[in-house]
């Protein structure tokens, strides 16, 4: 919405107050993470990346991040595959019943996840999934179907049906149709779901909290105890690369957009 | 006119016949196997856990009416997800105004304020604000040393804490609804409004207001009910000493062993939401909201 | 409507197998019915166009045929075979869509090669089929293109060649020159009509441009809210309609109102006003005393000179005119016929049009065809 009219000055002040709020406490660690002190602070007499060098010589946080990176690839196939697949066929089929399962698949997005968490333990307990690679992948997996459902629907909406209908009418199965007319069409929108099924596996805490203990310790969960046992710039520094991984993700989203709708 | 044989389609095809449409309904197997074996079914163990577990019956749901300890933790948790709903209504109200009356150019710029905080890691949020709120953290020692304060203010692991972290968690949320019904808004409309002698402030209450009313009740609902059941801010910001909901869930099933009264409370934060979202589902479109926003 | 005799009774009788039937095919949406009964069938090697108003079902029969469309009743054979049920991955027919449908992140050659791919021939043999097809819609310089950076009419022509490449037996065609402006589509009817020719598929074509299927076709049928109106050869169709809704959406026509006063084996007299028409009859006989109505071609209308006869005559003034080059199109004022739109060559025209002019009409008991008012007034 772009015209002559303008915010008044009150608006444009608080706007400005909270964007400030927003971005503000992000942008503080990293001066604090290039600290010279052995505790969290502004960096007093110099620069020092030694917490830096502190995080990559730690077996115990190289071994949390290389677990967390595995569970996210994996869970990101998983929920890739299953919300692709979804997506397109509720978008081909578009019945009632079709809107009834593209609602189920959001569900992981409104109930908490301490509720899912919770039946999960019981669950997991049941099926000898607990504290096991394989669990928590599934389960990051699963909450991670409704990113790339929303967001290759939202790809399939800009597809001309049409073009389905000319390749089966050109005599192509429903496998063909997919890998050479559906499937490249719409794969920026399959990219954007699985940098977001990813993020999302990547930062999930409350699931591992319950379902994972020793076996499995994936980056978030060492993030979690560093913060309740003992506060050192080293945390700092994690929340550096983590920030600066995340907008690395986003700006590699931002990118396929830009190629998607020029 | 015989038709070259390289040119038939594979024999093995024209042979089996299901019904129309059979593939497009196999799309939709994996996911909706995961779904149900792996999310709705531990969620519905769940709620059959609260009416099971010590005894058969209702009594979990009765505690709710008795105890003195769960309604505390219901009022705390109501107490501060309104809280958390107002505030981060009225800054992402602003916010959302002041975006959809920029130009594009700015608006981008705007956007990528608002976007880039909504997908940094919450446990890197929540440390951020420990490092800047604690008692030896950047802002006490800042006033210290302009000489503001005497003694360090107590801004974290309390009620204040915790509500300044869950708005900051939740400012996108509310931005993006609002931000979606406001560039709807035809500015010519304002502009009009404006040049017929309407004061800023006449044109905001009779125009503006009531044409992103919708975005904004969209924008309320969501952060209410994202706040209900929200775990590791509070945890992390209320430092043990508040509880809310999900944090007092998690200390009755790991640390108390109460799975029923734990399952009792969690029942009640999911048809609380289920409820939320059915009294508004007209105005609330989840989908429209994180297929437009990102 | 109900006098029509049933379409399938026009085919010619115990003809060769290999071609395209439509059984009592209806589609209903809900309550609404796109298509009502329709039986019709095209013989191997026509071309066949389905010619109505905008809405009247002619989308919604070609995807019936070509398994897009589950009809809710009737049946779509295939030499004597029923298909109805078949997925369209398995028709084996080729289509060109409303709107062409090319596949927008494949190349020319690469959505031509797109239903060889599909089964699965070998490289080489692709090359060659693609490389032939697109020579025959004269696009070879162009294989390395992608849609977008085509014309409207080259578009259409890749499309084109993409629904000849793999040789189907039939060809189905959904306005494939609608988006064109009005040189090109006259180009690409030549085209389309050569191409028939030369590969000797049956097609079937749908249009609104009546003169488009009139110049191309082999059989019409016309089509008005979901029903087949009336089947044919364009010229029988437009010299013979059956309807008044035929007559006037196929040319331009002037409708006459009469009642019968006279029959005799050949010939009847109608009386119009103070007018009497003399006019041929074939085929089933009106009993004196009923209306009629006739469907009279402005082009078969003289202007008679001096006391010139004819078997019908009447007098009239020109109420208006245009010049057209090749001819003029002149509105004639009746007193008893009402306003007669006229056909006049400009070569050597007789007068010298002018608003006013009285002039006297005439044309011969053959000129003009009974034709019957349309049930629900179309
Ligand atoms: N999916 C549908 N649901 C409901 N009605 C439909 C549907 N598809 C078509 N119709 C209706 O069926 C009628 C026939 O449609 P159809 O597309 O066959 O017309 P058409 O003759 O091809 O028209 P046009 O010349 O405009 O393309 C129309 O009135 C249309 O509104
Ligand atoms: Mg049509």
């Amino acid at each position: 919405m772009t015209g002559g009219y303008r915010a008044g000055p009150l608006a444009r002040g608080i706007a400005w107050a909270t964007v400030i709020y927003l971005v503000l406490p992000i942008t503080i660690v990293v001066p604090v993470s290039m600290t010279d002190r052995r505790y969290l602070s502004l960096p007093y007499e110099t620069l020092s990346l030694r917490h830096y060098a502190n995080l990559l010589g730690s077996e115990a946080w190289l071994g949390a991040i290389w677990q967390s990176l595995w569970i996210a690839i994996a869970s990101t196939a998983i929920a890739v595959v299953a919300g692709t697949l979804c997506a397109i066929g509720c978008w081909r089929l578009a019945r009632r019943s079709t809107e009834w399962v593209r609602a189920l698949m959001l569900l992981p997005l409104i109930i908490p996840s301490i509720v899912y968490a919770v039946g999960l333990y019981r669950w997991f307990g049941t099926l000898d999934l607990l504290d096991r690679f394989l669990g928590v992948t599934l389960a990051h997996g699963v909450t991670g179907i409704p990113y790339v459902v929303i967001t290759v629907s939202t790809a399939l909406a800009a597809f001309d049906p049409r073009l389905e209908q000319a390749a089966r009418g050109m005599g192509a199965s429903l496998g063909q149709t997919l890998r050479w007319v559906i499937l490249p069409r719409i794969a920026p929108g399959i990219a954007s779901g699985a940098i977001f099924a990813f993020i999302h596996s990547w930062d999930e805490l409350v699931l591992v909290l319950f379902i994972a203990s020793r076996n499995v310790f994936t980056l978030p969960r060492k993030i979690w105890d560093g913060i309740n046992e003992n506060l050192d710039p080293t945390m700092a520094a994690v929340a550096v690369l983590l920030i600066v991984f995340t907008v690395l993700l986003l700006l590699l989203d931002g990118a396929l957009r830009a190629r998607r709708d020029p | 006119m015989a038709r070259e044989a390289a040119l038939a389609l594979p024999a093995a095809r024209r042979a089996w016949a299901l019904p129309r449409d059979a593939g497009w309904y196999a799309l939709l197997l994996p996911a909706f196997l995961l779904m149900t074996l792996l999310y709705v079914a531990p969620i519905l163990q769940v709620l059959a856990i609260s009416v099971t577990e010590p005894a058969p019956g209702i009594g979990n749901y009765e505690r709710l009416f008795t105890n003195p300890g769960v309604q505390r933790v219901i009022g705390t948790t109501l107490r501060i997800c309104v809280t958390t709903t107002a505030v981060a209504l009225l800054l992402g109200y602003a916010l959302s105004y002041v975006i959809a009356l920029a130009s594009p150019r700015a608006q981008r710029w705007w956007l990528l304020g608002v976007l880039v905080p909504l997908w940094i890691s919450v446990l890197v949020r929540a440390f951020a604000w420990v490092t800047l709120l604690r008692r030896q953290g950047l802002v006490n020692q800042g006033l210290d040393a302009l000489g503001l304060i005497e003694e360090p203010l107590r801004l974290v692991w309390n009620e204040f804490g915790i509500v300044v972290g869950m708005v900051h968690y939740m400012v996108p949320y509310a931005v993006l609804p609002m931000l979606a019904a406001m560039k709807e808004i035809d500015p010519r409309l304002l502009a009009a409004a404006r040049g017929m002698g309407a004061s800023r402030l006449t044109v905001f209450r009779r125009v503006f207001l009531p044409l992103s009313l919708p975005g904004l009740i969209a924008a309320g609902v969501l952060v209410f009910i994202f706040s209900l059941g929200f775990y590791i801010t509070p945890a992390i910001l209320g430092g043990g000493k508040t509880l809310m909901a999900a944090e007092w869930i998690k200390l009755q099933i790991l640390d108390l062993v109460r799975w029923g009264l734990g399952a009792m409370l969690a029942t009640v934060l999911v048809v609380a939401i289920l409820v939320t979202l059915a009294v508004f589902s007209r105005v609330v479109d989840l989908r429209r909201l994180f297929g437009g926003g990102r | 409507m109900t006098a029509l005799p049933r379409p399938e009774a026009m085919a010619p009788a115990g003809s060769a197998a290999h071609a395209l039937e439509l059984r009592g095919l209806s589609k209903r949406y809900g309550s609404f019915t796109a298509v009502d009964a329709v039986s019709l069938r095209v013989e191997r090697g026509q071309f066949l166009t389905l010619l109505g108003p905008s809405g009247s079902g002619k989308t919604t029969i070609l995807m019936a045929i070509a398994g897009f469309v589950a009809p809710s009743a009737g049946a779509v054979l295939l030499d004597g075979a029923d298909i109805t049920a078949l997925p369209p991955e398995r028709r084996d027919f080729g289509m060109v869509f409303q709107g062409y449908a090319l596949f927008p992140h494949m190349t020319v050659a690469e959505n031509v090669a797109f239903p060889l791919r599909v089964r699965r021939l070998g490289q080489a043999a692709r090359e060659a089929k693609v490389r032939a097809a697109l020579d025959l819609v004269q696009l070879s310089a162009f294989a390395e293109r992608r849609p977008s950076q085509l014309s409207g009419g080259q578009q259409q022509r890749v499309a084109l060649a993409r629904a000849l490449v793999f040789e189907p037996d039939l060809l189905l065609l959904d306005e494939p020159l609608s988006a064109l402006d009005k040189k090109l589509r006259a180009e690409l009817q030549e085209e389309l009509k050569a191409l028939h020719r030369r590969i000797g598929r049956t097609f079937v074509n749908v249009t609104h441009d009546q003169e488009e299927a009139l110049s191309l076709s082999d059989q019409v049928a016309i089509l008005n809210h979901g029903k087949l109106v009336q089947m044919g050869a364009p010229e029988a169709l437009y010299e013979r309609p059956r309807t008044r809704f035929v007559a006037d959406f196929l040319g331009k026509s002037n409708f006459l109102r009469g009642t019968v006063r006279e029959v005799r084996p050949d010939m009847m007299a109608l009386q119009a006003g103070g007018t009497r028409l003399l006019q041929a009859v074939q085929g089933a006989h009106p009993a004196p005393g009923t209306p009629a109505l006739l469907s009279l071609r402005p082009e078969k209308i003289a202007l008679l000179a001096g006391e010139e006869a004819a078997d019908n005559a009447v007098a009239g003034r020109i109420e208006a005119w245009a010049y057209l080059g090749a001819g003029y199109a002149l509105t004639v004022a009746t007193d008893d016929l009402g306003p007669l739109r006229v056909a006049l060559p400009a070569w050597r025209a007789p007068i010298a049009p002018r608003e006013g002019l009285p002039v006297r009409l005439g044309w011969s008991a053959e000129a003009a065809v009974p034709v019957l008012e349309d049930a629900d007034g179309a």
